[in-house]
């Protein structure tokens, strides 16, 4: 009776890894999501923006309520979007205050970091004039005229003067 | 000074392009097509050899974004771009280096064909003075037909010429005219401007129609006619489709033009027309259509009209034809009511087919589009049988009035010469 039972306990003991392996979901490791290059995107008429090359196509009227406070700001503007390498998507545009960082999800874009391109402490916001957006892994640089920032998801890494903030 | 524009454009992106990964791409990109439009609307070497220069500063300037730009140029590679701008710069050398050897040949025969319009000029005019003297008589008809020989040998080497020269515009392109570029197609398009070669072509063939209208042709001609004027006309629907083919390629097709709008390049027509190389537009071509037409059917006329008169100058006369069948079924319909009719066939068989159709309408006759050689064997082998039977019935009545001679003069003869009978008492 006791042998079979320790028997019993050694079997289970045995296919458990199995069961956890089989029960776990499949992952791919080290994908590289980012873009060669940033894509500028004229947003339509019914707001949208749609990027043939990379298959992205959303609606950017939140995002113009967001940084302008009215649904129509952004028609006809170009927008500049930019994939990291982890997957986050970067968007900008001229007359923007912020950068915005959004994460994929299930039909729709989330929010994941606005970032300031103004001096917060000093409260003094900047809007961007021209901005410009390189991958350079594993960051993304913002460019606009003498003005450049090195970007992760969370932030400003570096601002022109090489200090990091 | 393109290409000066070019290096500035390049080194003023290339100041931005430090900066912006986008504009280099771009500016990478918009530096590739200006290069590449101005090889393809390169004519000469000169050109192509400024031009080589930039695909290498090119290559130089954006060699530090070689890993960029083979992700960001994706398919391509950057190497590829540079590799496919130089192709095409070889490729575009080469057609340079053809259309300007050709352009020496085309140059010759310009001078050549200037000299020839000019002679033909000449001979219009005695032409002209001929036939007016032909009217009052002063000249004799030999003479005469000597001068319209030579201005019928000068209308072929002109229309010959003309199709050298065409020949020798489309031959750096005869072997695939459909995979020639556009700017090719447009440098054949400018050199038939040039050559004003659809007015070339129009003159021929009206001054063919002129020549017919004044001239008497003669019958044993008619035959060396026909093969120009098919020849002419073959030749100038080979070169329509070419012209045709670089029209639509050009976006400049050959468009129907007013009646009469069709300038002649006679006198003074070897000359390009003004605006002509800016002008991306050929010239119209349903007038040469029609003028060769004409011309066909004008020679056709002339011919058949010319056939009847040998008959009807003898008073044979025969059902009214106007081409090969018809004029088979007259002939048919002749020989049949001679057999049946027992009519004097001399006149027709010797005098006209024997003398005049076989020894001078025929070479012309057996033209497969005027009747063929089958048919005139046929019509020569109808006409034959019925001069046979004449021929037969003939001799038998020579041979009956000779055998009734025979006999009269024997009867008569032996009459005179028997002794009178004497009467044994």
């Amino acid at each position: 009776m006791i042998k079979a039972s320790r028997d019993i306990f050694l079997l289970l003991i045995r296919s458990t890894p199995a069961f956890f392996i089989s029960c776990a979901s499949l992952t791919l490791e080290n994908v590289n999501f980012g873009w060669p290059v940033e894509s500028a995107l004229t947003v339509s008429e019914k707001n949208t923006i749609d990027d043939v090359r990379y298959g992205l196509t959303c609606n950017v009227a939140s995002l113009a309520v967001e940084e302008f406070q009215d649904t129509s700001a952004l028609k006809g503007k170009i927008l500049r979007v930019l994939r990291n390498p982890q997957g986050y998507y970067f968007v900008t545009g001229a007359g923007f205050n912020y950068v915005y960082v959004f994460g994929p999800g299930e039909g729709t874009l989330s929010l994941h970091k606005s970032i300031s391109m103004g001096n917060t402490e000093k409260d003094e916001p900047v809007r961007l004039a021209d901005p410009a957006l390189n991958q350079r892994p594993p960051n993304v640089e913002l460019l606009d005229g003498k003005l450049r920032h090195l970007l992760s998801p969370d932030g400003i890494i570096e601002n022109e003067d090489g200090g990091s903030k | 000074m393109k290409h000066l524009t070019l290096i500035a454009l390049l080194n003023w992106t290339l100041a931005f392009s430090q900066q912006s990964d986008l504009e280099t791409k771009t500016s990478f990109e918009a530096a590739y097509r200006s290069i590449a439009t101005e090889i393809d609307a390169a004519t000469s070497q000169e050109q192509l050899d400024s031009l080589q220069g930039s695909i290498d500063a090119l290559e130089a300037r954006y060699a530090e974004h070689r890993a960029f730009l083979d992700r960001a140029l994706h398919p391509e590679t950057f190497t590829e771009k540079i590799e496919k701008l130089r192709a095409l710069h070889g490729l575009t050398s080469e057609r340079v280096y053809l259309i300007q050897s050709q352009g020496i040949t085309i140059s010759e025969y310009e001078a050549r064909l200037a000299s020839l319009t000019q002679r033909l000029d000449s001979l219009t005019s005695d032409r002209d003075w001929l036939f007016a003297e032909l009217r009052e008589s002063k000249k004799s008809l030999a003479d005469l037909r000597q001068k319209m020989r030579t201005l019928s040998k000068s209308l072929e080497a002109r229309d010959r010429l003309l199709f050298a020269l065409t020949d020798s515009i489309f031959l750096p392109y005869d072997k695939n005219l459909t995979q020639t570029t556009e700017i090719q197609k447009e440098a054949v398009v400018r050199k038939l401007l040039k050559s004003n070669v659809v007015a070339r072509v129009y003159d021929i063939a009206s001054d063919n129609v002129k020549f017919l209208e004044v001239t008497q042709v003669q019958p044993s001609d008619y035959a060396s006619m026909f093969e120009q004027q098919q020849q002419f006309k073959s030749k100038w629907m080979g070169l329509r489709e070419k012209m045709n083919a670089v029209a639509l390629a050009s976006s400049s097709p050959m468009e129907e033009a007013p009646s009469g709008s069709m300038k002649s390049a006679g006198k003074g027509g070897s000359k390009p027309r003004k605006g002509a190389d800016s002008a991306a537009t050929l010239e119209p071509v349903g007038h040469v259509d029609a003028v060769i037409d004409e011309w066909e059917k004008k020679l056709r006329t002339s011919f058949w009209k010319g056939l009847e008169q040998e008959f009807s100058s003898k008073h044979v006369s025969l059902q009214p034809f106007q081409d090969g069948q018809s004029f088979a079924m007259s002939v048919f319909e002749y020989v049949d009511s001679a057999k049946t009719g027992g009519r004097d066939v001399f006149v027709f068989v010797n005098d006209i087919w024997k003398d005049r159709i076989d020894k001078h309408w025929r070479p012309a006759l057996e033209k497969d589009f005027i009747l063929g050689k089958q048919n005139f064997a046929t019509l020569d082998k109808a006409i034959s049988e019925l001069d046979e039977k004449k021929f037969d019935m003939k001799f038998i009545l020579y041979i009956l009035a000779a055998a009734v001679i025979g006999l009269g003069g024997w009867w008569f003869f032996t009459q005179r010469k028997r002794p009178p009978k004497i009467q044994q008492a």
